[in-house]
Order: structure tokens, then C-alpha cells, then sequence
């Protein structure tokens, strides 16, 4: 079966509808995009919009889930968990997790991708293929096997290590606060790197391969290449990917939840493990009175800190942006 | 344009065909042992499930078992009933799939083409559920689900798990059919074809390759669900998944580890020959989308 | 709120007396179901979250069918991790099941109000109630406002045991002079065994072992040692059991005992004779670890011993309340009355579902119940040390008299009962985590402000539910006639 490969066209701008065309046909074709759209937004509608404003509800209500909310505390909930400094420390290790796991994820996908995109190397798609199967596997089950070779093996690790010398002493990797929070972003880079390597895969092979000859014909050098073809070409795809990657870190939650459950002492504790572990109340071993109510305004205080954080970024970026352009008008540098 | 077989004219061709030999191989050796490492925790697995108990214990990081026992399988199918749950979580994975591409590939096709009151506001829904933080419980789903008198059914599961995925596959088909070639549907139109026909016949049989990305990132995460299986099947234990078998899989024998790798294996083997079997349209699709 | 619930941290809270899950709390999660097709007859939905006790009830469903040929019990078993979640649910939809095992959460009185349970009243008719021991029936724990909603099923025993490993300790030369394993009983005696193992075996065995990945275990050492050296309030987490009855307070800081133990636990960790990766492996770990001799000695409760028999290791000895004179000064305490199972309000057919309840709380069960080595029954008739096989568990049966009635709060003003405990964090288990892995380094003002956050939490639930008409006295848990070394009767207000 070979791949089917349209022809496509650079411009993406769809033709405006036709102005000629009577109204009630153009009304008709309205009628089949609404009937098109519609099981989409009644989905997203049901489920995803839905739930959402109801937790905002409960954010209001001290609730452990049962029956109905009643206990109105208004922003109490709120307070609680802006005045927790458990709770500054988890969303601290996110933001750890996030800007370790993003860059070193998304330096390595591009490298490996751009050694895979070569046209010339044969069993590409074998290589691609051992670089993505973790992403196939869940959470849990990776949680499970991580877990057996880091504890219950790591006693040869550590012989490994103290033979070499690096280390003096028996080490607990998930079980010490040096190293847990380590050890869960070097599976979480692992675990997700493989989307990441075929979104740039997918991105290097739009790039047109006559750039690159036209380029070699002028002589530019590998380097030259890839910084003045590659890099700008890729620059609208990487920043969709970037932006999937930092939306994803920042959820993290089941990886985190399997291989430490925020362990020792709060030490590798994510935003997503506090507010899971308020809302449905700790481990089965170590129950604790859920509160659905508490656990969603945690919920969304994060989701506003994210979009706030998100905001001052742009903001940010973009004076830069200008601020480098008025630079370039005010030295004449038109060309 | 990468690291290895970039020609440069040189008067000395063969040693030129020799260097990039060398680089070659060397590549080539660097990638199968990168992967092969890269995969080492899943090898491990899989060599584990064959151990037996004592191996387990003595073999340590070794992968390899010393003799093959292959009744670890045997066992681990039988007393987690994984037969059952093999084919409820094929339903749902299948039946997800279905719903997410049918949904996803017709939204994303409006959106990419064609124009209409209000779909400005539909793109800024759409966009701002992925920011905006979602739900921390199941009760408002569950609630809907009950009023609808859909629980305790496959159908609840397919349906819920469908929308979980719906936005990125909108997206993703968006993207795709933004850059097919107009002209083949002003050809189609011409030829007295309907919106209906330019959709089914002409436009989504173009999509295949996006039609298996979403399809398999559909069926990983559909396969490998959890959470929705176990409570929207909570008053009937027989349409239970193969991941919530695990799941109790996983806590019947916490300490009977070759069994519990077993059953790993069996969990993941069907996954990843899906992926075996599509991954080689899903770059292909994944590119058709990011085209400017 | 002084309920007990089913799960392994509640073997803390209820020390085996009456609540009956806490013998039956080993199990981590389940999912297999056994379901009979309905021949004509009545069908009974049944549900549990129950791992290593499923042969034990997949028996009693066998012949109570023969003895009832016209009910048919289907048994679902849950997920255990996400048991109470699912009852929840199962009652917000119409789907909740005849009979139940009781969920840790919500507490049983809100359950109650809730409209979960059916009273048993109609079937718990005196002659029923006498198969009981006395006191089996109490409002506030089983009973509320005059109606019966569940009956006790577990008999009083220590929740928790230091379990040692035989061959290690022949290893290290810890023997009698009989050749027969010395059993430690001091503090000290623990400290030195560790030490000999750990010098006899070169460092390649360790004295002690634990798995603390689910954040519980380490609480476990501290309310094992604590109760020895006279701390009758232990180590749980939640609920009020952990206070000191006598002085109505939490006293991890005014009472030394716990900085003592946690200095003994830091000093044992320091000296390497703790197995490393205890905090990262989980308890079912550390447990084959054990069976394995990597460490020779552990802390846990009798759930331990059914795998272990299963893998037919019994070479393996057990002691409670090890203390600092060999003399333990507290025990272990419950409320009399507890529960296990319950009928729902939704059963359809509510007589052929108490037939079941009947049938699986009953005696004859509740002999088999203790034969399969799983806890200790209600019913002293049923305690047979005759029918135990193992010898371990026949230790364990010995030591029934370490667990006795504590004070109860609820007896003498039954308004105690509705009081809801805001969640502390970080609990005794956090510090505990905090301090083992030098997060915490100063172990005094962490637990000093444990138990005034503790303290005031209660104080806090006191205010609350008297500003909605409840009348509650933090004198009410003050019981200044209780001796940690007796059972205590609790005489209602008069």
C-alpha cells in the first residue's frame, strides 16, 4: 500500500465563497457546514465545556463529592490553597519538570529527526519506530516496570556506581529527595520524546528538498544549511510543538503519580498529583476525607496562573519582537 | 541536509565513497544501539515475563532468560480473564476510533473549507479548551451520562473517550485539509458532485494518511484508558477493558513479578503491532497537516 | 467520626476490634468476578474490594447457595484503590449492589444520611443480636438514632506485629541456647539483633525492611513502638483514635516517646541497618523481600501471613509492642460494636440479601474466615486455634489479649458523632517521610506543630458543629480513669 500524496498548494487561503451564488443556496451550504460541525461542538460542548463550568461551581462548596454541594464557603477554597505552601512547592516542581523536560526533550527529537529526515539512510523508519514505542505504552505499566528496575534492581546499579566511584554510599533513587524528581523527568522526557521526534520528522519533510539543493549549488556549508534553511522553515511547526509540549508538562500527572505518588516528603509533588490527591483523597492506604470542592478551585487557580504565565510571555516576547524591529528601522537597515 | 552523505565534489571519488561508508555504518551503529537501549526497560519486561520467579530474583538487569517459561503467560491470561476484556477493549478502541476520525475529519473539513457565520467563534472554542484546565471529577460526566441512560454500556465509554480526543484530531484534519489542492474540488463541484460527495468520495479518501495518524493516536489512548472503562462499566464487571484488568492485575500479584510482566506483554503487544502496521502513513499524515 | 474504615491505615485507628475490615485489609486491589447465572431464581449483587480474602468468600458463595438453592449470589469485585469512588457513584446512579462491603469513605454516618443503608432492625431481632458478644450494638459506631445498620465481624487483635525472619536470624547467631530463635522484646533487643545481622552477614543482609512507597508504612514502626513505650494514642493518621485518651489531646510533641522512636528509627538508618530502597518499594515489595531474607526484620499486620503461607514460608516468628523494658505499657484499642457489610437501601429483594449478610457474618463463616488464616472472628467460639494450621497464625491468635475496648466518645455523648475533622497535612506520615530522608531537620518543631495543628483542627470541628446545634465539649474526650494497660468501659452519660 503505498501513501497517498495529494498535490497541495503553499497558499493556504480558502477562495472566499462565491458572491454570484443565489442566497438560498449559499444558505444550504451553510446548513451543511453547521451539520458537519455539529457533532464535534456538541462533544466538546458535553463533555469537555460542560464539566468545566460545573467545577467552577464546586469551587465555591466545601465537598466531599457525595450527594449534592451545600457547604458554600465562597472563595475560602481559594484562600486555602493560595495560603498552602504545599501547594507553592508542587506547582514549583512543575515548573522544574516543564523547563527541564521541554528543551532537553525537543533538543533531542530535532537532532535525532534531522539525522532520520536523510532521504539516504536506509531502515529510517526502523530507527523512527525504536524511538517511538515508549509513547505507546501507558503510564502505569511504565510506572510498574520502572519501578522494578530502579528499586528492586537498583542494588546492581548502585554496585555499578560505587565500583566506579562515583558514589560512596547505597542510593534510593525514587526514594531519595536528591534524586526522585530526577529520576521521574528523565522517564518523563523517555516516555513522550517519540511524539516529539515525529512532529519534527513531519516538519523537516515539508521542507522543500530543492531549498537545500539550490543552497549546496551556492555553496553553503551544513551548518549554513541548517541555520538558514532549516531553522526558519521549521519555525511555524516548532512552535506548535513547543506549545504541545509545554501545555503537556505542565498536565503532567500519571507518570508522576505511578512511579513516586509525590513522594518522599512532597518531594516530587506536581500540581496535577496535590490536586488529585485533595480531591479523592490520598492513597487507598492512607484515606483522607476528599474534597472535590478544594480540588477544583486548585484546579483553577493553576489553569489561571498557566494562562497568566502564558499571557506575560507573549507580551513579553512580542516587545522584544518590536522592539528589535524599531531597532532595525531607526540603524536603516531596509532592504 | 544531515550530519552524514553530504557529497562535496573531490577529485579522490573512492576515498570520498569510502569516508562515507564509514560514516555510515557508524550511524547506522549508533542509532540501533541508541535504540536498542532506548528500549531496554520494555526488553527488560519482556525478558522478565519468561523468567521464572528464582530467575527473577538472581537475574537482576539482564533481560535474557535463562530458559523460556512460557507458562507465565499461560497463567497470567487465565486468571486475569484478559480473553474477556481482550475483546471489550478492542470494541472501545475500534468504536472510539470510528467516532474520533467521523467527527474530527467532518469539523476539520468545514473549518479548513468553507466559509459560514460564526466560525470564528467556533476556532476560539475550540482553541481555548486546550489551555483552559479541565475538570477535576467525573461526577458532572457521570451525571449526564446516567440522564442519558447510556451507563453500564460500551457505548459510554466509546462516547466519552471520543471527546477527550476530538479537539487535537479537529486540528490535525484542519490543518490536512487546508493544504489539499482546491482545484480538485472545484473539479468535483463541476461535475455536479454535492458537498456530501466532495466530502465522502473525493476529500477523505485524499486524507489517508491523516486518517491513520488520528486513528493511532485515537487507539493508544483509547487502548491504554483506564479511569472512564472503570466507571462508566461499574454496575456490569464483564465489559470491563483490559487496562482495568491490569489495573486489578497489577494488585492481585504485586509480588509475582515474571507474571505481572506477562501480563505487560499481553497488554501491549496488540498496541504496538497496530503501530507497526500504521506508522509508516502517520509521518506522512502528521507532515500533510504542519504544510503552510 | 470515630468510625473505623477498611482499609490497612485503619488497622491503626480500629486495632482490630470490631472493625472488621481491618483484619481484612491486606489486599491492594481485585477485579475478578465471579458471576453465577440466575436460574430462575433470585439474584443478590454483591460487592467487595477483597484480594487475598476472595477464596474465603468464593466458598461461602458456594455453600450458601447449596444451603439456599433458590438465591444466587453474583459477587463483583472492585478495584480497591477506587472502592469508595465506585460506591459513590454506584448510589448516585441506579446502580448500586444489594449487599456491600462498607467503602473507608464516606464516614458511615453519612452514609446514613445519605440514604445508603437499610436498617436491619426487622431481621436484628433479640435472639439475633445474642449470637453477638456483648456490646456489639453501639449508637454512633453500628447504630444510629435507634436503628441497626451493620453488625461487627472482626474479633479484637493487634493490628500490628514485628514480624522476624527465622533463618536470618540463625545467620547472625540470634538463638537461644535451646537452638531456637531469640525473640527480641526491648528496644535495645531490636538494636542489637540489626546490628548482629548486619556485622554477620558483611552488610549483604539488613535488620530491617520496609515499604514505604505508599507514605504508610514508616507510621506503622512509630505506632508499634510508641504503644510499647506507653503511648497509648499511636500513630494513625486520621480520625481521633490517635489521641491520647487521657488528656482528650494529640501528644506527639508533650510526649516523648515519639521524638524517642523517631530518633531510633533516624539512629538505625545512619548505622545502614535499614534495607535501603525502603522507601521506594511498596509494601507487597518489601514483603517478598522479606520471604527472601534480604532484611530480618519488618512491621505490618496479619496480612502479611497469607501470601507468605501461600508461598509456604512459615519460617518466620512474630512479637507485638516491643517497648523499652520488655514490658509493653500501652495496647492496642477499639470501640466495641464496628461493621463490615451493609444492605442497601436500593436491594430488591432485602430478605434474600439478609439471608446472605446473615450467612457471611454468621459463625460457622466466621470459623472459616479464621482457618483460612485471614483475622480473628467476632464470635470467641469461632476463634479455634484448633483449626489453625500455620504456626505463625497461631502466634498471631495468642496475642489476641495485646488489643482491648478503648474509651469511647461517642458512647458517653453520642453528638461526638458529628464532628467532621478538617484533613491535617503534612500528617504524622509526611513528618515521618520528612524527617527519614532529612527534609525535615528539625524533628521537634515538626511535631510540635503537628499536634497543635492537630489539636486546633479539633477544637475547630468542636466550634462548627455546636454552631449547628450539636453540643460537644472538648471534655468529652477526656477520660481521666483510663489505664492504657486495661480495657475500658465506657458508661453513656447519665
Amino acid at each position: 500500500m503505498v501513501a497517498v500524496s495529494p498535490t497541495r498548494r503553499a497558499d493556504p487561503a480558502p477562495a472566499s465563497a462565491p458572491v454570484a451564488r443565489p442566497a438560498r443556496r449559499r444558505a444550504r451550504r451553510y446548513l451543511w457546514s453547521y451539520l458537519y460541525l455539529a457533532p464535534m461542538v456538541i462533544l466538546l460542548l458535553a463533555f469537555i465545556v460542560y464539566p468545566i463550568v460545573a467545577s467552577l461551581w464546586y469551587t465555591l462548596y466545601q465537598w466531599d463529592g457525595i450527594g449534592d454541594p451545600t457547604t458554600f464557603v465562597g472563595l475560602d477554597n481559594f484562600r486555602q490553597i493560595m495560603h498552602d505552601s504545599i501547594f507553592w512547592r508542587s506547582l514549583a516542581h512543575t515548573f522544574v519538570y516543564a523547563a527541564i523536560v521541554v528543551p532537553v526533550q525537543l533538543a533531542l527529537a530535532l537532532a535525532l529527526a534531522l539525522v532520520l529526515n536523510n532521504r539516504r539512510l536506509r531502515f529510517a523508519s526502523f530507527y523512527r519506530t525504536l524511538f517511538f514505542l515508549p509513547v505507546v505504552t501507558s503510564a502505569a505499566v511504565i510506572g510498574v516496570v520502572i519501578q522494578l528496575l530502579v528499586s528492586n534492581f537498583g542494588d546492581s546499579i548502585n554496585t555499578v556506581l560505587m565500583d566506579l566511584h562515583l558514589t560512596h554510599s547505597h542510593i534510593d533513587f525514587l526514594g531519595d529527595p536528591h534524586f526522585a524528581l530526577g529520576i521521574v523527568i528523565a522517564v518523563g522526557i523517555w516516555h513522550t520524546f517519540g511524539y516529539n521526534l515525529v512532529y519534527f520528522l513531519a516538519g523537516l519533510q515539508t521542507i522543500p528538498e530543492e531549498l537545500y539543493e539550490a543552497a549546496r549549488l551556492d555553496g553553503a556549508g551544513r551548518v549554513a544549511l541548517f541555520r538558514r534553511i532549516t531553522i526558519p522553515m521549521l519555525r511555524g511547526v516548532g512552535v506548535v510543538i513547543l506549545v504541545l509540549a509545554v501545555i503537556g508538562t505542565f498536565q503532567v500527572f500519571d507518570l508522576v503519580q505511578v512511579l513516586t505518588s509525590g513522594g518522599p516528603y512532597f518531594s516530587t509533588e506536581v500540581v496535577n498529583t496535590y490536586i488529585y490527591h485533595l480531591a479523592f483523597g490520598g492513597t487507598n492506604a492512607n484515606a483522607v476525607q476528599p474534597n472535590v470542592g478544594l480540588a477544583s478551585a486548585a484546579s483553577f487557580f493553576f489553569g489561571l496562573l498557566l494562562i497568566v504565565f502564558s499571557v506575560v510571555q507573549v507580551v513579553v516576547l512580542r516587545t522584544l519582537v518590536k522592539r528589535r524591529a524599531a531597532g532595525r528601522e531607526t540603524q536603516g537597515g531596509r532592504s | 541536509m544531515t550530519a552524514i552523505a553530504v557529497g562535496r565534489p573531490a577529485p579522490r571519488r573512492a576515498g570520498i565513497r569510502n569516508r562515507r561508508r564509514m560514516v555510515s555504518a557508524m550511524t547506522h551503529a549508533a542509532l540501533l544501539i541508541g535504540g536498542l537501549a532506548w528500549l531496554y526497560p520494555l526488553f527488560w519486561a519482556l525478558g522478565s515475563s519468561l523468567k521464572s520467579d528464582d530467575q527473577f530474583f538472581t537475574s537482576g538487569l539482564n533481560p535474557i532468560p535463562s530458559h523460556f517459561m512460557w507458562s507465565n503467560y499461560e497463567q497470567a491470561w487465565q486468571e486475569a480473564s484478559f480473553g474477556r476484556y481482550f475483546l471489550n477493549t478492542l470494541l472501545i478502541t475500534i468504536g472510539t476510533v470510528l467516532v474520533t476520525l467521523v467527527v474530527t475529519s467532518m469539523a476539520g473539513y468545514v473549518l479548513a473549507r468553507t466559509q459560514f457565520p460564526g466560525k470564528k467563534l467556533c476556532l476560539g472554542l475550540v482553541s481555548a479548551t486546550l489551555f483552559l484546565p479541565h475538570g477535576y471529577t467525573i461526577i458532572p460526566i457521570f451525571d449526564l451520562m446516567q440522564r442519558l441512560h447510556l451507563l453500564d454500556s460500551l457505548w459510554s465509554v466509546i462516547i466519552v473517550q471520543s471527546s477527550s480526543g476530538v479537539v487535537f484530531g479537529t486540528f490535525l484534519f484542519m490543518g490536512y485539509f487546508m493544504a489539499i489542492d482546491r482545484e480538485l474540488e472545484d473539479a468535483a463541484q463541476v461535475d455536479g458532485a454535492g458537498f456530501n460527495q466532495t466530502f465522502w468520495r473525493i476529500m477523505l479518501p485524499l486524507s489517508g494518511p491523516m486518517v491513520a495518524t488520528v486513528g493511532l493516536f485515537t487507539a493508544i489512548t483509547a487502548w491504554n484508558s483506564f479511569f472512564l472503562p472503570l466507571v462508566f462499566t461499574l454496575g456490569r464487571p464483564e465489559l470491563r477493558t483490559l487496562a482495568v484488568g491490569m489495573y486489578a492485575f497489577i494488585g492481585e500479584n504485586s509480588t509475582n513479578w515474571t507474571l505481572l510482566c506477562a501480563g505487560t506483554v499481553i497488554t501491549l503487544a496488540p498496541i504496538i503491532l497496530l503501530f507497526l502496521l500504521l506508522q509508516r502513513f502517520f509521518v506522512n499524515g502528521l507532515a500533510g497537516a504542519v504544510k503552510q | 467520626m470515630s468510625s473505623p474504615t477498611f482499609s490497612r491505615r485503619s488497622l491503626l485507628r480500629a486495632a482490630g476490634l470490631g472493625a472488621g475490615a481491618a483484619a481484612l485489609g491486606g489486599g491492594l486491589a481485585a477485579c475478578s468476578s465471579s458471576s453465577s447465572s440466575s436460574g430462575g431464581g433470585i439474584t443478590v449483587n454483591y460487592w467487595d474490594s477483597f484480594v487475598s480474602q476472595a477464596p474465603w468468600v468464593d466458598n461461602e458463595i458456594k455453600l450458601f447457595e447449596k444451603a439456599n438453592p433458590k438465591i444466587k449470589i453474583k459477587k463483583t469485585t472492585q478495584v480497591a484503590d477506587q472502592y469508595p469512588n465506585l460506591v459513590s457513584l454506584a448510589f448516585r446512579s441506579d446502580n448500586a449492589p444489594d449487599m456491600f462491603q462498607l467503602p473507608k469513605s464516606p464516614p458511615l454516618t453519612q452514609q446514613v444520611t445519605q440514604n445508603w443503608l437499610t436498617p436491619l432492625d426487622k431481621w436484628a431481632t433479640d435472639s439475633w443480636k445474642s449470637r453477638y458478644p456483648e456490646n456489639s450494638f453501639i449508637e454512633g459506631n453500628n447504630e444510629f438514632d435507634g436503628k441497626i445498620y451493620s453488625a461487627p465481624f472482626a474479633g479484637p487483635a493487634p493490628s500490628l506485629q514485628l514480624y522476624i525472619h527465622n533463618g536470618v536470624f540463625k545467620n547472625a547467631g540470634l538463638t537461644n541456647p535451646d537452638g531456637s530463635v531469640a525473640i527480641p522484646k526491648t528496644w535495645d533487643d531490636v538494636s542489637r539483633a540489626a546490628a548482629a545481622i548486619k556485622s554477620k552477614s558483611n552488610g549483604k543482609v539488613y535488620g530491617f525492611g520496609f515499604g514505604n512507597s505508599q507514605n504508610t508504612t514508616l507510621a506503622w514502626w512509630l505506632d508499634l513502638f510508641v504503644r510499647g513505650a506507653g503511648s497509648p494514642g499511636g500513630a494513625a493518621s486520621a480520625g481521633i483514635d490517635s489521641l491520647d485518651s487521657r488528656v482528650g489531646k494529640w501528644t506527639y510533641s508533650s510526649d516523648r516517646n515519639y521524638a524517642d522512636v523517631i530518633a531510633l528509627l533516624l539512629n538505625w538508618k545512619k548505622n545502614g541497618y535499614i534495607y535501603p530502597n525502603s522507601m521506594s518499594i511498596s509494601d507487597e515489595q518489601a514483603r517478598a523481600y522479606f520471604e527472601r531474607g534480604q532484611f530480618g526484620m519488618t512491621v505490618g499486620g496479619v496480612w502479611n501471613q497469607p501470601e507468605w503461607t501461600e508461598h509456604k514460608f512459615t519460617d518466620y516468628s512474630l512479637m507485638t509492642l516491643p517497648s523499652p523494658t520488655g514490658t509493653p505499657q500501652a495496647l492496642f484499642y477499639g470501640p466495641p460494636g464496628g461493621y463490615l457489610f451493609a444492605i442497601s437501601s436500593k436491594a430488591k429483594h432485602p430478605d434474600e440479601t439478609f439471608a446472605w449478610f446473615d450467612w457471611l457474618g454468621g459463625v460457622d463463616s466466621g470459623k472459616r474466615y479464621v482457618a483460612s488464616g485471614q483475622g480473628l472472628s467476632i464470635y470467641p467460639e469461632s476463634n479455634d486455634t484448633k483449626d489453625v494450621t500455620s504456626k505463625p497464625f497461631a502466634q498471631y491468635v495468642a496475642m489476641a489479649n495485646t488489643a482491648v475496648y478503648g474509651p469511647q466518645p461517642t458512647i458517653r455523648n453520642p453528638d461526638v458523632a458529628k464532628l467532621t475533622l478538617d484533613t491535617v497535612k503534612p500528617d504524622i506520615n509526611d513528618v515521618l517521610a520528612g524527617a527519614y530522608t532529612g527534609q525535615i531537620k528539625n524533628v521537634a518543631s515538626a511535631l510540635s506543630d503537628l499536634e497543635g495543628h492537630r489539636n486546633a483542627g479539633l477544637s475547630d470541628a468542636i466550634k462548627k458543629a455546636n454552631s449547628s446545634g450539636a453540643k460537644v465539649n472538648a471534655s468529652d474526650f477526656v477520660f481521666p480513669d483510663f489505664d492504657p494497660l486495661k480495657a475500658y468501659t465506657t458508661k453513656p452519660a447519665s
